[in-house]
């Protein structure tokens, strides 16, 4: 069974002034263990389908299922607990609390899970040390690297166990060399821990490592591909 | 948790978290001080006029008062008498002959009222005779002796040894007068009490009013300010036809001073705490806008809309207790000084207040309730002030916010 269904996703923005429409009639499954990308030109709604996935917006008309619960229609507050403890999030930018350091920003959210105490610090540094930062736990995100601070972002969207992660444009800010070590990363967790992302992405390298590829345009998909056995090079994704 | 990320935010900018602080610890510290100054003021003249004169509880006919009539005086005095002197909780008592007067000098004359004073009783109840300022009290060895508030021996150019007439009504409704000798001058905190009032020997008092031992007033000091309702109390239940009444029923000034120096101290920190809520009201507002992004991903990665609004509140009341505890300290500090020295305000006109019986040098008196109240209050403008602020960051849409 999928584990993300959108059915007839549409928004308007602006319905009654100057309507936007970022999405047009968008359904798509997307199975455990997929490794995703969106992409597509700027402004071709990348970012709405991710925040209609991700329960951050709500769609004009269509529905969205995750897991067979439907979100759409759900309660703001049912709404939080359910990001809470079903999706993980990493966005391009202000994803870490600045006050806190790397270990407390990835404990953070184990907290707001109302988690026990001794799992949640072993995973913290379990995750952080996956990610390559067991030197970092004790650094505040202006001591790190922008790419340094969105390993601590997937660790923490890791940390809370959710069923999948989104990340919209997780690499935007970051140089190539760091945007391939934050895939490198991501993709290790997809291999070894069978963890779900989506992702969106101007980036043709990083949209070279997705398995499934979808692109948009002018807010519809317009194509869908997948790419059987997971060996690099092979891109006739190109526009 | 919160409580760490709130108290962290605040050091995001010290500068402004500082300045904030600084406001609230000079606010606080000046309102505790105003009102220490005016507690202690109160007190003062609570002290001078309970012990100089009014004491905690006085027994009267319960005419008397009003209606000011010589044959309006306590009857069964001397069962009182005893009872008061067993009543443990009665430190010292005394009984007063009073009636109004006429005085003359050989130049001109005024109305006074003379208070009859049992010489020794007196002294032990109340602190009048530390006002001497000239001659001897009334227990020296001289025939009618008088005392004169210094201004009204002005006033009727007089001196120590003149002789001065008394002309009064008596018991039986006949004018009746005497002559005293001036024995010595008093000067109080009050002036127009000074000029309004002569004291002598009860014994010669109830001589010329010709009536045998009557006593219009029965003045009691008792072992606590406190007990003073509940000895009135008994005392009106024990006796007939008199009125025990606490000094609060007695004194208009004593009960419009208390009662009014506790609201000015509401309304001194009400001014305050209205300054510092526009204060934090617009240091958490400008902390709010500069971390929309921050909070936006707060709410979408799964924070509740209510633990960032407590978030919020805390930090607001973290901010403001801890300027509110440097505040108190000072103030703490600062009256620990000067509750000894006192502060003198003859140069802001202290003399002036004399007029009012008010003393010229002031110990202020700060009480614990004070501190526990500014406490509570503070921490209310803390929370009232963050809430708009608060509501503001929960409004906002994550998915809006989240994009770059
Ligand atoms: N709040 C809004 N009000 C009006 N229009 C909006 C709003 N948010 C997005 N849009 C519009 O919706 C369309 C899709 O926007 P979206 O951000 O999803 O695109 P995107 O593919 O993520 O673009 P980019 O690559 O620049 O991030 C755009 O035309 C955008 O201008
Ligand atoms: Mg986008």
């Amino acid at each position: 069974m999928a584990i993300i269904t959108t059915q007839n996703l549409s928004k308007i923005y602006n319905p009654d002034t100057i309507p936007v429409h970022a999405l047009r009639d968008v359904s798509l499954e997307f199975e455990e263990g997929e490794f995703t990308t969106v992409r597509g030109p700027s402004g071709s709604g990348k970012t709405t389908l991710l925040n209609m996935i991700g329960g951050l917006d709500i769609p004009s008309e269509g529905h969205v299922e995750i897991d067979g619960t439907r979100i759409t229609g759900m309660k703001d507050r049912e709404l939080i607990n359910f990001r809470l403890n079903n999706i993980g999030f990493v966005f391009q930018a202000y994803n870490l609390i600045p006050v806190f350091t790397a270990y407390e920003n990835v404990s953070f959210i184990m907290l707001l899970q109302k988690r026990e105490k001794a799992e949640m610090k072993e995973r913290a540094k379990e995750l952080l040390s996956a990610m390559g930062l067991s030197e970092k736990f004790d650094s505040r995100p202006k001591q790190l690297s922008g790419g340094e601070q969105q390993r601590v972002a997937v660790a923490r969207a890791l940390a809370s166990r959710p069923k999948f992660i989104l990340a919209d444009e997780p690499t935007a800010n970051l140089d190539t060399d760091s945007a391939m070590n934050l895939l490198d990363m991501m993709e290790k967790m997809n291999k070894d821990e069978n963890v779900t992302f989506i992702f969106s992405t101007h980036d043709q390298r990083v949209i070279d490592r997705a398995r499934r590829v979808i692109t948009m345009v002018d807010g519809a998909i317009h194509k869908d591909e997948r790419k059987s056995p997971p060996s690099k090079g092979e891109s006739e994704l190109s526009e | 948790m919160l409580l760490s990320i709130s108290w962290r935010n605040i050091w995001r900018h010290p500068a402004r978290s500082g300045v904030l602080m600084m406001a609230i610890i000079a606010g606080l510290w000046a309102g505790i001080l105003v009102t220490a100054l005016t507690n202690g003021w109160i007190h003062q003249r609570f002290v001078n006029l309970i012990q100089e004169e009014i004491t905690h509880v006085q027994i009267h006919h319960p005419e008397f008062l009003t209606e000011r009539e010589p044959w309006m005086y306590i009857e069964s005095s001397d069962e009182i008498f005893s009872t008061l002197s067993r009543d443990q909780r009665v430190l010292s008592w005394s009984a007063r002959t009073l009636s109004d007067a006429m005085i003359q000098s050989p130049l001109t004359s005024s109305g006074v009222q003379v208070r009859g004073v049992q010489t020794d009783k007196e002294r032990a109840t109340t602190t009048f005779h530390e006002n001497l300022t000239g001659g001897d009290y009334l227990d020296i060895d001289l025939r009618n002796p008088v005392l004169l508030g210094e201004r009204l021996a002005e006033k009727l150019n007089v001196e120590i040894g003149n002789r001065i007439v008394l002309t009064f009504q008596d018991l039986n409704n006949e004018i009746t007068s005497g002559s005293f000798t001036i024995s010595g001058l008093f000067r109080t905190a009050s002036n127009p009490y000074d000029e309004r009032n002569v004291f002598v020997r009860t014994e010669d008092l109830q001589a010329l009013l010709g009536g045998g031992e009557v006593y219009h007033e029965i003045a009691m000091m008792l072992q606590d300010e406190e007990l003073s309702n509940a000895v009135a109390m008994d005392l009106n239940s024990e006796f007939e036809h008199i009125a025990a009444e606490t000094w609060y029923e007695l004194s208009p000034e004593l009960r419009y001073i208390t009662d009014a120096g506790g609201s000015l101290i509401v309304y001194i920190m009400a001014v305050i705490l209205l300054a510092l809520a526009f204060g934090i009201l617009n240091t958490m507002l400008m902390a709010i806008f500069e971390r929309m992004r921050e909070l936006g991903m707060l709410l979408a990665i799964g924070m509740s809309k209510l633990r960032v609004f407590v978030m919020i509140m805390l930090e607001s009341v973290i901010l403001t207790f801890t300027g509110a505890a440097g505040g108190l300290l000072l103030a703490w500090l600062t009256l620990g000084y000067l509750g000894e020295k006192g502060i003198d305000m003859t140069a802001m006109g202290g003399d002036s207040m004399a007029e009012f019986g008010y003393d010229a040098v002031v110990y202020p008196i700060a009480y614990t309730n004070d501190y526990i109240m500014t406490i509570i209050l503070v921490v209310i403008t803390a929370l009232l002030a963050a809430i708009y602020p608060a509501i503001k960051a929960l409004r906002l849409n994550p998915g809006e916010v989240v994009r770059e």
